[in-house]
């Protein structure tokens, strides 16, 4: 392994203990790298194994004998070995005295008593006598230091024995003073032809970048420097930032397609007369899509508005009770300004398409629109009150029918749709009319695209004679097959945590 | 309109045994749809310009011709009879039109009465418009005294056991008691008088449009001989109505026989009228209408595969006889559909035209994708909500009182107006979102509507955008920074201005008008906690709503 791809192996971790290593020669126990670095053994240990493997430390495992004082050894650090408080007892009463005399002063009771005196002998400190049938102890030296204390007080310190004492901690031990525990340890040590490579590693570790700094930058002092690395491979954590709707994308995105196809977006009020909504459309008066339970009416603070053109009205209004010039027979009753002037909701985007051929009469023309229309429906999963349609109109001398096929099929095209179908349908205003069915892989074949030719009652009264095709696109239900949504009301989600995971992709 | 049919009564109809997937191509083809199949039956949408095929006959009717198997005009005589219906002064602005005919030897049976009844109900309901246009009485025909008198009477005075009940009630208690007077009562309820059908022994047959009578306007499997009677408020919908009524039965093997309406102005009306209408169509134009390249013959064709009868009448010019049952054929162009589907819908291959234009956004669509852009780079998460809500979100918990477009009919308080702003959308939305993270920042660009008495439509609605930030802690003046982003990306640099107003919905000292060029075009500020703590919001919460100029140019 070549030391540049090594580096790249090199943790933090690992760096920091093979620059410890550096400055610390010959074998150094885990523990007090441990210790030195603020880190857990377990931690340094591991970081030792892994150094190890890659070959730049030896590791081993050593034996130590570890030394801690024993219950009695505790005791006698703290008062004192017994021989010694013998001794200095018998020197308080005068060099002789009666043995049991100076064992009572001295308060050693019971096994002490023999283990003083015992020890006091062979270290040559008192001498045992009788006199008048006492037995007597004499002192032999002045005054006595014993080895064995300072032993005891080094292992209480936790300070290494002199080897020089090494009699007195055998005789501790011997006396059960201090116990000898075997601990297994690690050591190592860097490997000494990795001692340069580790030495550059230092060289550079004191010059990581964090931070790329403008003044790093300005002074070019970044130059030859490493950046500190991160983990480029994590898993993103989950962010919201601002973004568009679904939903409204999905329309940008017909709203490209149908300009790029040549059409003109237009507009119209959410609030109509039924003149626009309906009339010019050749809906009958009495027609039940106008009734209250299918299209909202507008009661206040208005509930009337106007007929700005006389001269269209009477014309649509002809055409209505008798066909007007048209050679229509009409519906042959009579027709209603109070019906003509009221007020709804729009229900559908058609009335837009008459208010867009009102200002453009002549050919050629392509307009569209994508917008809220508006039905009397309680809201459910499958109906709401409002919906969005995309529809529009070509006008031109000479279209045909099959040239609307032709555009339906194209606008499904461009949406996706790939196999269609077309049957005769039926809207009041279009004769003939056209259903689009698409094929869709689980619900079979639906309904997508309506369409028609504006019939001569709808297009005459504006002096039109030329051909308008009429169509329209499903983009509700397109969109809720794109989005796998099956309730209608989440076109109009009210779930922000929805939204903020959400996006249409096409 | 759903049709049940079941499907080996149908096949027996048509004359052949259709699969089940050949019957619906062919259906489809036809402008009908099958719904669902259980079992042996099948649910038939049927649309509403063709009423003729509301019934298994009809529907087998256009299938046959369809196939060929029994093209063209279909010829059902009407024998002459003596037999008079007598129309009494006072019913012109009751139910002035009357129209009958008797249909003899028709097929009868428990199943097939039910058909005709289903057929009944499905042309008064649609074309009949819910019996107030026109509606139907089917009656025994044996057991009339003719002439039959229609004649306007009073409620109390009209007495007889209606149909399904074993008492006489008088016209106030069958409107007050019985299921069809409550149903439909209402058409006639406000006339002083109300339009009975007697015989000339003064049995009476029905209270029309509500119900009939129970001695003589109840079929029976053992009635073989029916007197069908149509009225209603619009001649051409009552005669129509008899037209696809009689031949239906007619279908059923009936011989059809004629009845004389005589009025009070003398004149007679010979019902039911089944002379085809006669049109003529140039192939020319039938052909620039479709896009197809059809000879006067194959034309002809056409039609007779859509039931008409078609004969070519001069060099470019084909002959239809429309059936009288057909209410649709208005205008040539519903001959030239007819002819469309008679060549076969699957047949007509689609072209793509050529015609020239020039596509573009409406300037005020490029605006407000302007301002959704800024809005986004400003971090705020789109929104997309109903233009309809309720008149307490928009001003009662706004602590506002702006004008409101209202409906008249609305599905439920919820969704009962037009919105004038979107900032209470706004805040609702934070108030039923108060699970998800936070900060909360949302926006919605979209219209506004305010009642404007001078409008066409007495209506302004105006594009607007609103955006609300909702957090555990808000800083107007940063949001007035974001504002002031928004205005100057808009070009509006040295145009707008702020000036400090006090508002119900905002703090008292956090709020400001927005004005542009000296007009004052929206609002800025902290929500009020009275704001809050009505929506149910429990953090506090900013936001901004700036209408935008309607034709996208400042």
């Amino acid at each position: 392994m070549s030391s540049d791809s090594l580096l790249k192996d090199i943790s933090g971790g690992e760096r920091d203990v093979l620059l410890y290593l550096l400055d610390h020669e010959g074998l150094v126990p885990a523990g007090r790298i441990a210790e030195d670095s603020g880190a857990g053994v377990e931690r340094v240990v591991s970081v030792l194994n892994s150094l190890s493997q890659k070959g730049i430390v030896e590791l081993e495992t050593i034996e130590r004998k570890e030394y801690v004082l024993s219950k009695e050894g505790e005791e006698y650090c703290e008062k004192g070995l017994p021989e010694m408080r013998l001794l200095e007892t018998l020197h308080r009463l005068g060099g002789r005295a009666p043995m049991d005399e100076v064992v009572g002063a001295a308060g050693l009771t019971g096994q002490a008593r023999g283990i003083a005196i015992g020890w006091a002998k062979r270290n040559g400190w008192v001498a045992v006598g009788r006199e008048e049938g006492k037995a007597m102890l004499f002192a032999l030296t002045d005054s006595a230091d014993s080895e064995v204390a300072v032993v005891l007080r080094a292992v209480r310190d936790g300070e290494a024995v002199d080897d020089c004492l090494d009699g007195a901690l055998q005789q501790a031990i011997e006396r059960g003073l201090v116990l000898v525990r075997t601990q297994k340890e690690f050591v190592a040590r860097l490997k000494d032809d990795m001692r340069g490579w580790v030495r550059e590693l230092g060289h550079e570790e004191s010059g990581v970048i964090v931070d790329l700094t403008p003044e790093l930058l300005m002074s070019g002092r970044w130059r030859g420097r490493t950046f500190k690395r991160y983990n480029m491979e994590i898993q993103p954590a989950f962010a919201s930032y601002g973004k568009k709707h679904p939903y409204a994308e999905f329309n940008d995105w017909l709203r490209e397609i149908l300009i790029g196809l040549g059409f003109t977006e237009w507009y119209g009020p959410y609030v109509e007369t039924e003149f626009w909504n309906n009339d010019s459309l050749f809906v009958p008066q009495d027609h039940v899509a106008r009734e209250v339970q299918n299209q909202f009416r507008v009661a206040r603070p208005y509930d009337h508005g106007l007929i700005p053109d006389r001269e269209y009205y009477q014309a649509v209004k002809a055409v209505h009770e008798h066909g007007g010039d048209t050679g229509s027979t009409g519906w042959q009753s009579t027709y209603s300004k109070e019906v003509a002037t009221r007020l709804c909701l729009r229900s559908h985007t058609t009335p837009v398409s008459m208010r867009y051929l009102y200002e453009h009469r002549t050919s050629p023309q392509k307009m569209f629109i994508i917008d809220r229309n508006f039905r009397a429906e309680s809201l459910s999963a499958s109906h709401a009150q409002e919906f969005n349609q995309c529809e529009g109109i070509i006008m031109d001398r000479g279209l045909t029918l099959r040239d609307l096929l032709g555009y339906l099929q194209e606008i499904c095209r461009r949406v996706g749709i790939k196999k269609t179908k077309a049957k005769p349908g039926q809207f009041p205003f279009t004769e003939p009319s056209v259903e689009v069915f698409a094929k869709h892989e689980t619900l079979g074949w639906i309904e997508v695209a309506p369409g028609g030719i504006f019939r001569p009652e709808v297009t005459r009264p504006l002096g039109i004679t030329d051909t308008v095709l009429a169509w329209g696109i499903g983009s509700g239900r397109l969109y809720m097959a794109a989005m796998d949504i099956s309730d209608i009301r989440e076109l109009y989600t009210r779930d922000l945590n929805w939204l903020r995971r959400s996006y249409f992709v096409r | 309109m759903i049709v049940e049919c079941d499907i080996s009564e149908l096949n027996r109809l048509i004359g052949r045994e259709l699969t089940l997937e050949r019957l619906e191509d062919v259906l489809f083809l036809l402008k009908a749809e099958i719904d669902r199949v259980q079992d042996d039956t099948l649910d038939i949408e049927i649309n509403p310009d063709r009423q003729d095929m509301l019934s298994v006959e009809g529907i087998a009717r256009a299938v046959r011709a369809f196939l060929r198997i029994q093209p063209g005009l279909i010829d059902y005589p009407v024998t002459t009879s003596d037999r008079k219906v007598i129309v009494r002064r006072g019913l012109s602005k009751i139910r002035p039109y009357i129209a009958c005919s008797a249909v003899l030897g028709v097929g009868t049976s428990d199943e097939l009465i039910k058909q005709y009844m289903r057929l009944q109900e499905a042309l008064t309901t649609t074309h009949g418009r819910n019996r107030r246009k026109a509606s139907i009485g089917l009656y025994v025909l044996d057991d009339i005294e003719f002439p039959v008198v229609y004649r306007p009477a009073r409620p109390e005075s009209i007495r007889f056991v209606p149909l399904g009940h074993d008492r006489v009630m008088d016209g106030t208690t069958i409107l007050r008691e019985h299921d069809k007077g409550i149903e439909f009562g209402h058409i006639i309820e406000r006339h002083s008088k109300w339009p009975v059908l007697m015989d000339s022994q003064g049995a009476v047959l029905s209270l029309p449009p509500i119900i009939n009578s129970n001695d003589l306007g109840r079929i029976t499997p053992e009635t073989r001989n029916i007197f069908v009677e149509v009225t209603g408020t619009h001649m051409p919908t009552v005669d129509q109505t008899l037209n696809i009524m009689t031949t239906a039965l007619a279908e059923r093997g009936g011989r059809i026989e004629s009845v004389t309406t005589v009025h009070p102005d003398g004149t007679e009306y010979v019902r039911p009228d089944l002379t085809p209408q006669v049109r003529h169509l140039s192939t020319e134009e039938a052909c620039a209408l479709t896009g197809l390249e059809l000879t006067d013959a194959e034309v002809a064709e056409c039609f007779r595969r859509m039931g008409h009868g078609a004969s070519v009448a001069a060099s470019g010019q084909v002959e239809v006889r429309v059936p009288a049952y057909r209410m649709d054929i208005m205008h040539t162009v519903d001959l030239i559909e007819d002819m469309a589907m008679g060549y076969g819908f699957d047949r007509i291959t689609p072209t793509m035209p050529s015609t020239m234009t020039a596509g573009r956004p409406r300037p005020v669509t490029r605006l407000k994708n302007k301002v959704r852009d800024l809005m986004v780079g400003l971090g705020y998460q789109e929104v997309l909500s109903y233009i309809m809500c309720s008149p307490e979100m928009m001003n009662d918990k706004m602590g506002r009182q702006a004008p409101l477009i209202e409906t008249g009919n609305p599905k439920s308080r919820e969704y009962s107006v037009l919105r004038n702003a979107i900032l209470p959308v706004l805040i609702d939305f934070a108030a039923q979102n108060q699970h998800a993270e936070y900060p909360q920042k949302v926006y919605e660009v979209g219209d506004v509507v305010y009642p404007d008495k001078d409008a066409e439509t007495r209506s302004r609605q105006v594009p607007s955008v609103a955006a609300l930030t909702v957090a555990n802690r808000v800083n107007v003046t940063g949001l007035i920074t974001e504002l002031g982003f928004v205005m100057r990306n808009l070009g509006l640099e040295g145009r707008f201005t702020l000036k400090a107003v006090t508002s119900p919905s905002f703090v008292h000292g956090r709020c400001a008008a927005v004005y542009v060029d000296g007009t004052e075009m929206g609002i800025v500020g902290e929500v009020a906690p009275e704001v809050l703590e009505a929506f149910g919001l429990a953090r506090p919460a900013m936001g901004f709503e700036l209408e935008l100029p309607p034709d996208g140019r400042w």
